[in-house]
């Protein structure tokens, strides 16, 4: 018997609960630990702009317009003379902001929803997802502008109006999760033991279905960032000078033929925002997932 | 002695698009303190069912116990509101489920799993809860259970696990386990193990238990009592022993015609019971088993026969049997 235990067992483990055992292994996943340590550092770089770059983002200086990436302005100038390097950076602030907190407010309204409806099922289920149908059928773009014209302008004002629309699919996607969990043999062991709804939804139901809701959350993120980018070409996004990515590459259209740079470096932020939070995401799923242990 | 468990007239239909299927049509049963009796019969037959019924867990909206009385240590259970049905579950009556990696939250350790009825009903912290889950795993036979409390199910195999998963239904106590067919998914050698871990535990607790199983053998062994069940109806009971050695129903002595015995010579043939279980949407009028039955009588295709007792506590649902004649018991003597 002990040779048997032995041999299951392996060596002791030092850490015992779901987050410290996804974090071993999230930690063997490279490309994770390279999308992980990416969002760390540009969000380090958005927090301590200032002592990065000596510029300003708002400041235009008029000897200086469309430059090329040179050495005293490393990735150029704009048509207004500022400093694409400085405004990239505090681009994102605004950028990683919008991406987090929209998701924090989808979260929060998605979660519970989906999973009060999934677990409910019936009528609460009906009404709810009936409800979560007419806000899909609104194309986004136009609920989150209808909002922002409501809630006012401003930072915040964008945060809500991008979260309030955004928290229809996962809603969707954790209700379909819970759904095909609440038939699942262990959902009638615990319940067998006494479980409450409640208890078994939080406990049981939603820790099996985070590797999809993480994923979905991470794939959500940039596309969050290009909901903020839109809302700024047309006006209603974060207010000029503010910097951000969306609003950078809108006002490098209009120069592309002059100056593609501008363009591009904002572009590629955003490029390599997604691919970390997809690399990121994708890690934490496979983490999450005990079963893919070794 | 009073029952511990008494059901009486259950009926749970499952409402399909086809029509009602009767999967439990007026079974009644009793189970004594400390006693273990056995629902034996085929797939399909309503054992689950009827036992799921006990704890009201059959699947709604579909499945609904339309009628009948499950009395638990006097009280009626289907009287019992949500709530207060939520209390027994697990604290009084507990069940040990027929696959146990399916059965078990693949993200839970088992330790958390294992305490999870111990803080439900006895109001025990996690890290109580840890400790006495460790001396639950202990009491089952799996070695260095203070560590294997923190392992998740996929680690342990599937002896483990269902040893794991009668940890979890003994925690608190519990005064009837159900075992729905709690060695089907195992290998031989680890069955007789679990059954015999099962029965020293139910022994020691006084706890009484109802194993469901299709396996006669096992019934022989393990339990005092055995119900025989067919197309939803209880069709024979009666102390196991009798029941295997003179069964008073011809699905019984098919049953055990159809099962490799040690105590009978190699060069004997099993013999399957022919044919298919009736239709439980359609059940035919007279004797469910009639159409599969090698001794059928005209009187089986009009009246359905009632549980009478044909000898002293062996009781049989069949018209052949009630006339004293039992051909197929030559066969199994």
């Amino acid at each position: 018997m002990a040779i048997v235990t032995n041999t299951t067992t392996g060596p002791e483990r030092p850490h015992h609960t779901l987050w410290g055992d996804a974090w071993v292994r999230l930690r063997r996943n490279k490309l994770a630990m390279a999308g992980g340590i990416f969002i760390i550092i540009l969000a380090l770089a958005a927090i301590f702009a200032p002592l990065i770059t000596p510029y300003d983002f708002a400041h235009q200086d008029y000897t200086a317009i469309l430059q090329n990436p040179n050495a005293k302005h490393w990735l150029g100038t704009d048509g207004l003379g500022r400093d694409v390097f400085a405004r990239l950076l505090y681009g994102a602030r605004t950028s990683l902001a919008v991406g987090i907190f929209t998701q924090l407010i989808v979260i929060c309204i998605g979660l519970p929803i989906g999973a009060i409806a999934g677990y409910s099922g019936g009528k609460v289920d009906n009404a709810l997802m009936r409800f979560v149908d007419v806000m899909y059928g609104f194309p986004d773009l136009l609920l989150v502008i209808l909002l922002k014209a409501v809630l006012g302008s401003g930072i915040y004002q964008l945060f809500l109006a991008i979260g309030l629309v955004a928290w229809v699919n996962i809603s969707r996607l954790v209700r379909g999760q819970i759904m095909s969990l609440k038939s699942r043999d262990f959902v009638s062991a615990a319940r067998a033991m006494g479980g409450m709804g409640r208890y078994i939804t939080w406990r049981h139901l939603l820790p099996n279905a985070l590797g999809p809701i993480i994923v979905s959350i991470t794939f959500n993120i940039p596309r969050a960032i290009f909901t903020e980018a839109a809302l700024s070409y047309i006006g209603i996004g974060v207010r000029p000078p503010t910097p951000s990515w969306g609003a950078m590459i809108h006002d490098g259209y209009d120069v592309i033929f002059a100056s593609w740079y501008q363009v591009f470096f904002p572009a590629i932020a955003i490029a390599l925002v997604m691919m970390a939070f997809t690399f990121l995401g994708d890690g934490l799923r496979d983490a999450l997932d005990p079963k893919l242990r070794h | 002695m009073t029952a511990l468990i008494e059901v009486r007239n259950l009926k749970t239909y499952f409402h399909t698009q086809d029509g009602i299927v009767k999967a439990v049509d007026g079974v009644s049963y009793n189970v004594n303190r400390g006693e273990t009796i056995a629902l034996v019969g085929e797939s399909g037959c309503g054992k689950t069912v009827s036992a799921l019924s006990i704890l009201r867990l059959v699947a709604e909206p579909a499945g609904k116990i339309e009628a009948g009385e499950i009395i638990f240590d006097g009280i009626d259970l289907l009287k019992l509101s949500n709530e207060e049905m939520r209390k027994m579950r697990g604290a009084k009556i507990s069940i040990i489920f027929q696959e146990p990696l399916t059965s078990l939250n693949p993200v839970l350790t088992i330790g958390r799993q294992i305490s999870e009825g111990l803080e439900f009903h006895k109001n025990m912290s996690t890290k109580e809860g840890l400790q006495e889950a460790a001396r639950l795993l202990k009491l089952v036979g799996i070695p260095h259970p203070e560590r294997r409390i923190h392992d998740y199910p996929h680690q342990f195999s599937g002896g483990m696990r269902q040893r794991a998963m009668i940890a979890i239904a003994i925690a608190c106590q519990p005064q009837l386990i159900i075992a729905d067919e709690p060695t089907t998914v195992v290998d031989v050698t680890i069955q007789a193990q679990l059954l015999e871990l099962i029965r020293n535990i139910t022994k020691e607790l006084n706890t009484a238990l109802i194993l469901i199983t299709h396996n006669l053998g096992i019934v022989a062994r393990y339990a005092h009592r055995v119900f025989v069940m067919y197309a939803g109806n209880i069709i024979e009971h009666g102390n196991a022993l009798d029941v295997y050695h003179y069964p008073c129903h011809p699905y019984t002595a098919g049953l055990l015609t159809s099962v490799p015995r040690l105590d009978e010579s190699r060069k004997n043939r099993l013999i399957p019971i022919e044919g298919q279980p009736p239709d439980l949407i359609a059940l035919p009028i007279g004797c469910s088993f009639q159409a599969r039955c090698a001794y059928a009588i005209p009187q089986c295709q009009r009246e359905k026969p009632p549980l009478l007792e044909v000898a002293p506590n062996h009781y049989a649902a069949c018209w052949v049997s009630q006339k004293e004649q039992r051909p197929w018991q030559k066969k199994s003597l």
